[in-house]
């Protein structure tokens, strides 16, 4: 066990273990391996590969912070800064419903793309749930059928093959939870015990017993005591949105990254905008060309190249990629990158209680119901999902749209109800399936370019219809829940269709045939043998509403078979 | 201040959490100095004193202290306001202007002679502001109001945290379970 002292100095980010510095590697050197986005699934790749022996440099486009740079500033964070997810003036975007409305501004929570720009990625700055994927997600299309309108299709790989990775991702990462009684098979249980339940935790389990559904602690990306080295969760209550102040939370930046700069073969590379993958003559990754801080061009060559760039800019980066070979984009024989953006699907309820909840307190979520996980034809409709209880209101947010729609939003009776409401109120989540639909995508917007004088993503996205009658079956069975749990009132949001996404999936679908798919079941793009796509985009289908845990897994299977193929000169 | 080190220290944090908090403590003091000190002076910066009262006047009616409640004015909300109109809301100023000029106008015509807005009773203000709140004007003030209430002190409004008092919400930022009323019934079994 570490001393005291050496912990304080890691939790805030100050100490380097071994002492060594940083690894830079020169300006024209060839490394092994380049990898573009240090996030969810780059910085996995990048432990897993420097670990194995492997020069890697990640180039992320977003700054290298630490713990003690992070804290509860809801205004900058959400309003007027957006310091890690992009201010809409640097990096507009577009949005449209179908391709023939015209897009309008996007970014922020205006519609379009949502993702946290900086090392560690998402991973960073999520609410930490970690649910795994079932037996079922991955071979749906066989057991269900096709789908009107819908491009439904199985994965190429199962779920007993990714099993050992969600639990060596468990085990690493660091997450607490408990098994549940509608979980998939495990290999090895949760490295520790979940995090205290919350009242909207004890309240979900009311209603959901008084409905006859089953209840199980969420397993969460956050420490419930310490490990390895990083202190447990100390319950501040911003997870959402904000990187975690104590390094409590699970995410690549303290779990992953730490140990791939301590093998002294990894460069992490901030403020490096990648913009283009550059061939050889013989149609071969040979570098990636990116912008520094300053705008200053520079490239990277590397023997193979990497894109863990997330579902929208790992499209946006292939599409730029064009080339005389690639007309239509780098890797996009198939005309499918880009294609069938997954956001999961969610609706929301909310209830209020006779006694204070105090849901500002702690993490966003302490139990789940998933007894409606599985597509099930009798419902009418495909889709599934799971429900959770959580709160999802910080100050600012709650004075503007934390009351019931009915409730007045200004003068005596409304400051009233804000302060009888704030902490007596709790929220409840229906999260699930988005099919994968050809007409919802990233494209490049042809007039409205970036910072950098880049294309802004265009996000094209409408819901299918069995996506809105899931979101409204699992409303239902929230507001049951809120009802059986004695709720005093309790009311729904609309249901409409999803227009921004936090969850950015399948735009590089993975599949054994190059005509239906970009990558391989080993995240090699069919096109080019020395280009690999891990990240959101490789999702087939979207899973339940909570993606991370099996990017996560991916990106350990994907390094471990990267790391073989390098080792037997199959690249 | 109003949490003490001594406050962070004992407030059941455990372990690793309490000597890293302990580390951030001269950072939390300085934060609210500066906070303190950006109010002291009670000057402001885009606003001139007459719209600056107007202004306070709409954010007080769209969240007034009602009850034992603290209400915009309290919480010095107008001075987050003619900060934001300095900073991320300064492209909207002009139009705030004539929103306001046009709020005036309206005064004028409903309660003659009886102008300017902030001289008018709290119902009879309600009433002038029920006609454009689907507006614009309103709309930016509604939003300015709200963030001024509840956002961090150091922006200018929430002062003394009064807009937090009023919801309830407590910026410790380290807590320890029970946090709430139903956890704490089930954990005394």
């Amino acid at each position: 066990m570490a001393s005291r002292r050496a912990l304080v100095k890691r939790a805030l980010g100050i100490q380097r273990t071994g002492a060594a510095p940083p690894t830079r590697f020169a300006e024209r050197q060839e490394v092994d391996f380049v990898i573009v986005g240090c996030g969810t699934a780059g910085g996995i790749l990048a432990k897993q590969l420097s670990t194995r022996g492997f020069s890697v440099v990640v180039l992320e486009q977003g700054p290298y912070l630490r713990a003690a740079d992070f804290g509860h500033d809801e205004l900058s964070t959400f309003v007027t800064d957006t310091p890690l997810t992009g201010s809409p003036q640097d990096f507009p975007q577009t949005f449209r419903t179908t391709e023939d409305e015209e897009p309008r501004p996007g970014g922020g929570f205006a519609g379009g793309v949502f993702y946290a720009r900086m090392v560690g990625g998402s991973s960073a700055h999520f609410t930490g749930n970690m649910w795994r994927f079932r037996p079922i997600d991955f071979h749906e299309r066989s057991l269900f059928g096709a789908v009107p309108g819908a491009n439904l299709a199985d994965w190429p790989v199962t779920y007993e093959e990714l099993e050992p990775y969600y639990t060596q991702a468990e085990w690493e990462m660091g997450i607490s939870g408990a098994p549940g009684p509608n979980d998939p098979p495990r290999s090895r249980g949760y490295p520790m015990p979940p995090l205290p339940i919350k009242s909207s935790g004890v309240l979900l389990e009311r209603g959901a017993r008084a409905a006859g559904f089953t209840s199980q602690p969420a397993p969460m990306a956050i420490l419930s005591r310490a490990y390895r080295d990083r202190p447990p969760c100390q319950h501040c209550g911003f997870c959402l949105a904000f990187p975690c102040e104590y390094n409590a939370k699970s995410s690549t930046l303290v779990a992953m990254v730490p140990l791939a700069e301590a093998t002294g073969r990894c460069e992490i590379r901030p403020h490096s905008t990648v913009f283009r993958v550059e061939l050889d003559d013989a149609g071969r990754a040979k570098q990636v060309v990116y912008y520094d801080a300053e705008g200053v061009e520079h490239a990277q060559a590397a023997r193979a190249v990497i894109l863990s760039a997330n579902g929208a800019e790992t499209s946006r980066l292939l599409l730029m990629s064009e080339s005389s070979r690639f007309p239509d984009g780098l890797a996009n024989s198939s005309g499918y990158v880009g294609k069938h953006l997954m956001f999961n699907a969610i609706s929301a309820c909310h209830a209020l209680f006779d006694e204070p909840l105090n849901e500002f307190k702690s993490v966003q979520v302490t139990r789940i119901v998933m007894d409606f996980y599985d597509s099930d034809p009798a419902r009418g409709f495909y889709g599934g999902g799971g429900i959770d209880a959580r709160w999802l209101h910080f100050p600012i947010m709650f004075g503007l749209g934390g009351l019931p729609s009915d409730a007045p939003s200004w003068g005596p009776e409304y400051a009233r109800m804000l302060s009888e409401y704030f902490n007596r109120t709790m929220d409840i989540n229906g999260h699930c399936t988005s099919l994968p639909l050809e007409r919802n995508n990233i494209t490049l917007d042809p007039t409205v370019k970036d910072k950098w004088g880049l294309p802004a993503i265009r996000t094209t996205y409408l819901d299918h219809p069995d996506d809105m009658a899931m979101k409204t079956f699992l409303q239902d069975r929230g507001m049951e829940i809120l009802e059986g749990a004695g709720a005093r009132r309790a009311w729904r949001d609309p249901v409409v269709p999803e227009t921004l996404g936090a969850h950015l999936l399948g735009t590089a679908r993975m599949g054994k045939d190059p005509a239906t798919s970009v990558v391989d079941e080993h995240h090699r793009t069919h096109d080019v043998p020395n280009l690999f796509l891990c990240d959101g985009s490789s999702f087939v289908t979207s899973g339940r509403g909570q993606p991370t845990l099996t990017i996560m897994a991916l990106a350990f299977r994907a390094g471990e078979h990267i790391a073989g193929f390098a080792e037997r000169g199959e690249i | 201040m109003e949490h003490t080190r001594r406050d962070f220290l004992t407030t059941g944090a455990s372990g690793l959490g309490v000597a890293w908090l302990a580390t951030r403590m001269p950072l939390f003091e300085a934060t609210a100095r500066l906070a303190h000190d950006s109010r002291a002076s009670g000057a402001f910066t885009v606003l001139t004193p007459e719209e600056a009262a107007e202004l306070e006047a709409v954010a007080e009616t769209i969240i007034p202290a009602v009850d034992d409640l603290p209400g915009a004015k309290d919480a010095g909300v107008i001075h987050f306001i003619d900060r934001a109109f300095e900073t991320f809301q300064a492209g909207g100023l002009g139009a705030a202007r004539e929103g306001l000029a046009g709020l005036q106008e309206r005064v004028e015509a409903r309660f003659p002679g009886a102008g300017p807005f902030s001289r008018l009773s709290g119902p009879r203000r309600a009433e002038v502001l029920r006609e454009v709140e689907n507006g614009g004007f309103f709309g930016t003030m509604r939003f300015l109001t709200v963030a001024g209430m509840f956002s961090m002190p150091s922006y200018g409004g929430n002062e003394g945290k009064l807009g937090w008092k009023l919801l309830g919400f407590e910026d410790r930022f380290a807590w320890q379970p029970p946090f709430g009323y139903y956890d704490a019934q089930v954990n005394r079994g």
